[in-house]
């Protein structure tokens, strides 16, 4: 099951979307919401995922990705755009029945934020699709880092994220490992009640977290050996350049933008 | 000039109750006084608890002297603005190859000392490419660290030392955890880095092959320096090493035995080369032992089957370009009351093999018979099978829970539905085979290894099965801890008659205990017979990669020098005894 969740999930490739800087990908993949919650018509959110699918097609990404990632929260989207569709009043119902009354706005409504979750899911998708999570770390500490000012402890944070990419991998495996060996004890993880199933899990998540918490105790010894002090002073081997592609990729986005802006204004379709 | 310096070094280790207050004092070293000199390397031996980790972490102030001194390159490591520079200086790889990897990536993990040093970007690049060069692990640099073998992500921790351009790496039991390709992968780049680069080595190791290639040899017990020499006088002193829970090289082992025979030979040999030349050079009646060999047990008629595999196959992640066939086609046939051995490098499929024995794995196609009954059809209950078949994995100690031993060990008995009484009888039974009755009450988090590994056995013994399968039981044990888990289960075997299968990279240990060896390579089974027959023919074991016992290695080089004394070498007992037939 955890296997089938490809959100987040990061798939090497030589592509431009690939090679673009991962900063500017988070920044352009913002500006991508707000595109999202900038257009008010149909025709702007077409735009706006045929935008979006023109980008997987560079990424060289399958077409059929962008249908992995929705599925798992397809039943969550289809639940809200119904609650949508049954209490968003308007002024001629569409069909009537005891107490339920459809109304044309509401079918429009929960249409349109159906379409807008999914292309905001894809969008999001693309980032971590063509981005290595080392990568992806490494531009929200840059990103972050004016917030030092604050005393926001961006240097931690990123690397508690890099930890705990690194170990969820080993953790998983862990995880595996202690079933197995716990099922070999006779114990029975897959049948039974909720409350029955969740007693049957204590035998594998403290022997997962008493050996979290050591690989933690080591991680640190380790660490300190190889004169780990914080983010002061420290300095990246990695360093971030901005290219051409990254400038083309900027214009072509704001382009897309400023179209859905006027695609607001002067509506092709009402 | 010596680059680590000890004085009178002491160390307690302080407990305190919840008010802060000292409530006892644990000495884990006592005047230890050493001095290392620059490009040496240096082996530290010794039993779990000896005191030998604690003194490796002073050499880079992770710990600092209750009493005494240490210096580090003449800087007192109680000198804490001088942190950083002894922490350079002296870079530390630990046991568990998982836990010291920081980065999601290969390269960024190694550069994460430099990093921290504030080193330029530019060097950092150059330091980082050297260093992944010097361990033979550039062309894995983009890999993740996940998907290594152990012995890779060994000697990226070491990378990731190297980086930091350091005079003098510690290593605690680097190889403990390893098979034996990456512990041979991993004292080579070792061995290199000492040899080619002068970086001092200071090696903690439970191997006495691995601390016989070192320059000098440190035996530690309580907590003191007890032995300090050159490698070949310590393992000549073996009956004192032995009195201290430790071991010798197999062929020193030979040499003692021949000695005490009668034979003129030297006690301090260490390395098969050696050995076979002091053989040779021994006036010996003729050049050929005659090999009477015990007759082989044939296969009792009225054995009664307990577990049969049926063209078993099983594939991994199959219809992906990942697809792997980890069994093929397997055909086995186990009898009631057999101690089996299966060795097979890793990847060979022994792990996935047994999984199959009590259904936590269902083949991909074939059929798994148990007391003649297909575990996989509609009327048998798959958790039936896994009471009557128990299975010990590898550091079984990671899957203990409960509060209290006694009720750890119970969990298996209470899934099983018995009575209350019966569950404690059952307890009380594993662990008295474990020798862990004292323990009960205890808990299992604050006992040693050896002793938790113990418990996690006892805690499937208390199952009472009829067949016991063990991966790697002794598996980063030290040799006291080795020789008594496995005597402990031999004795089991012998006492309660039960089917045993012992999976194990240590050949030693498998012709110890077993009576018959499986030998499984990519996935099939090589070869299934009597020790005897299995080990036959030592030179093709060494053909499919198997790491062979030394003394076998010592049988094949005295054939090369035209002495033979057969093809079937792997006991020092039966080395010495042909051996002692040419004189």
């Amino acid at each position: 099951m955890i296997k089938d969740i490809t959100i987040g999930q990061y798939f090497p490739g030589k592509s431009v979307v690939h090679r673009m800087d991962s900063r500017i990908k988070m920044i352009l993949d913002l500006i991508y919401l707000v595109m999202l919650f900038v257009s008010q018509t149909f025709t702007g959110l077409i735009a706006t995922m045929l935008f979006i699918v023109i980008c997987y097609i560079i990424s060289d990404i399958k077409l059929i990705m962008i249908i992995k990632s929705i599925k798992p929260i397809l039943p969550l989207m289809i639940f809200t755009a119904i609650l949508n569709m049954l209490f968003i009043g308007g002024e001629k119902p569409l069909f009537q029945w005891w107490i339920i009354s459809i109304y044309p706005e509401g079918i429009r409504i929960s249409a349109f934020m159906l379409i807008r979750i999914i292309a905001l899911i894809v969008g999001m998708s693309l980032l971590t699709y063509t981005t290595s999570p080392i990568m992806l770390t490494d531009a929200i500490e840059r990103l972050l880092t004016p917030l030092k000012k604050l005393r926001f402890p961006v240097h931690e944070l990123s690397m508690m994220m890099t930890i705990a990419l690194r170990f969820i991998p080993t953790l998983v495996e862990e995880t595996e490992k202690i079933m197995s060996a716990q099922k070999a004890r006779g114990a029975d993880l897959d049948t039974g009640g909720i409350v029955k199933r969740a007693k049957a899990l204590v035998p594998v998540l403290i022997p997962l977290f008493v050996s979290a918490f050591k690989r933690a105790n080591d991680l640190a010894t380790a660490m300190e050996c190889r004169c780990y002090r914080g983010g002061e002073g420290r300095t990246r081997m990695r360093q971030l350049k901005i290219a051409a592609r990254d400038i083309i990729a900027v214009i072509i986005v704001l382009a897309v933008l400023a179209g859905i802006i006027l695609l607001n204004c002067f509506p092709i379709f009402p | 000039m010596d680059i680590i310096r000890t004085e009178n070094l002491c160390y307690d280790y302080v407990t305190t109750d919840d008010e802060g207050n000292v409530t006892g004092r644990n000495p884990a070293l006592k005047n230890v006084n050493l001095s290392i000199p620059e490009g040496q390397f240096l082996a530290v031996l010794g039993h779990n608890g000896c005191g030998k980790s604690t003194l490796a972490k002073h050499f880079n102030a992770i710990l600092t002297p209750t009493e005494g001194k240490v210096f580090v390159d003449g800087i007192d490591t109680s000198c804490e603005e001088k942190l950083f520079e002894i922490r350079r200086t002296v870079g530390m790889v630990f046991q568990n190859p998982d836990n010291q990897l920081v980065a999601t990536i290969v390269e960024e993990d190694v550069a994460f000392a430099p990093e921290n040093l504030g080193v330029p970007p530019k060097e950092i690049r150059e330091r980082v490419d050297s260093a992944l060069k010097q361990v033979d692990m550039y062309e894995f640099r983009e890999h993740a660290p996940h998907q290594l073998s152990g012995g890779q992500k060994q000697r990226v921790a070491i990378a990731g030392i190297i980086a930091m351009q350091p005079r003098c790496i510690v290593m605690d039991e680097p190889t403990a955890m390893l098979d034996p390709k990456g512990r041979k992968e991993v004292m080579s780049t070792i061995k290199r880095l000492n040899r080619e680069q002068g970086i001092t080595v200071i090696l903690i190791t439970h191997y006495m092959e691995e601390a016989a290639q070192a320059d000098r040899v440190i035996v530690m017990d309580k907590g003191s320096v007890i032995m300090d020499d050159e490698p070949h006088r310590i393992f000549s002193r073996e009956k004192e090493l032995k009195a201290v829970g430790l071991d010798v090289p197999q062929v020193t082992e030979l040499c003692c035995m021949l000695k005490d025979g009668g034979v003129d030979i030297s006690a301090e040999i260490i390395f098969e080369e050696e050995c076979s030349a002091a053989i040779s050079e021994l006036s010996l009646k003729k050049k050929t032992a005659d090999i009477i060999r015990e007759k082989i047990p044939e296969t009792k008629k009225d054995a009664e089957e307990a577990a049969r595999l049926e063209n078993v196959t099983y594939k991994y992640s199959i219809g992906t370009p990942f697809e792997k066939t980890a069994v093929d086609n397997v055909n086995l046939t186990v009898f009631r009351g057999e101690f089996i051995g299966i060795i097979g490098h890793t990847g060979s499929g022994k792990s996935t093999l047994i999984q199959h024995l009590n259904g936590l794995i269902k083949p991909t196609s074939g059929t798994v018979f148990i007391d003649n009954a297909d575990i996989h059809s509609k009327d048998v209950k798959i958790r039936d099978i896994r009471f009557k078949v128990g299975i010990v994995f590898q550091y079984s100690e990671h899957q203990l829970f409960e509060e209290t031993v006694s009720e750890d060990i119970a969990y298996g008995p209470k899934n099983m539905g018995l009575s209350e009484e019966e569950v404690k009888k059952r307890v009380e039974e594993a662990a008295e085979v474990m020798g862990i009755s004292k323990l009960l009450e205890k808990s299992p988090f604050e006992l040693s290894g050896g002793q938790q590994r113990r418990v996690a056995l006892a805690g499937v013994l208390a199952m009472n099965p009829e067949m016991l399968i063990l991966d790697e039981p002794a598996a980063g044990l030290d040799p006291k801890g080795r020789n008594l888990i496995l005597s402990l289960i031999s004795n089991y075997h012998k006492k309660s008659g039960k089917t045993i299968l012992l999976i194990s990279h240590s050949m030693e240990d498998i012709v110890k205990y077993a009576e018959k060896v499986l030998v499984m390579n990519k996935g099939k089974i090589y070869k299934f017979d009597y020790i005897d027959n299995v080990f036959d023919d030592t030179e093709s074991l060494v053909s499919i990669g198997l790491d062979v016992p030394q003394i076998t290695r010592l049988s094949h080089k005295l054939r090369e020098s035209g002495i033979d004394i057969g093809s079937d070498i792997y006991t020092t007992e039966r080395a010495a005894q042909r051996l002692l037939s040419l004189m």
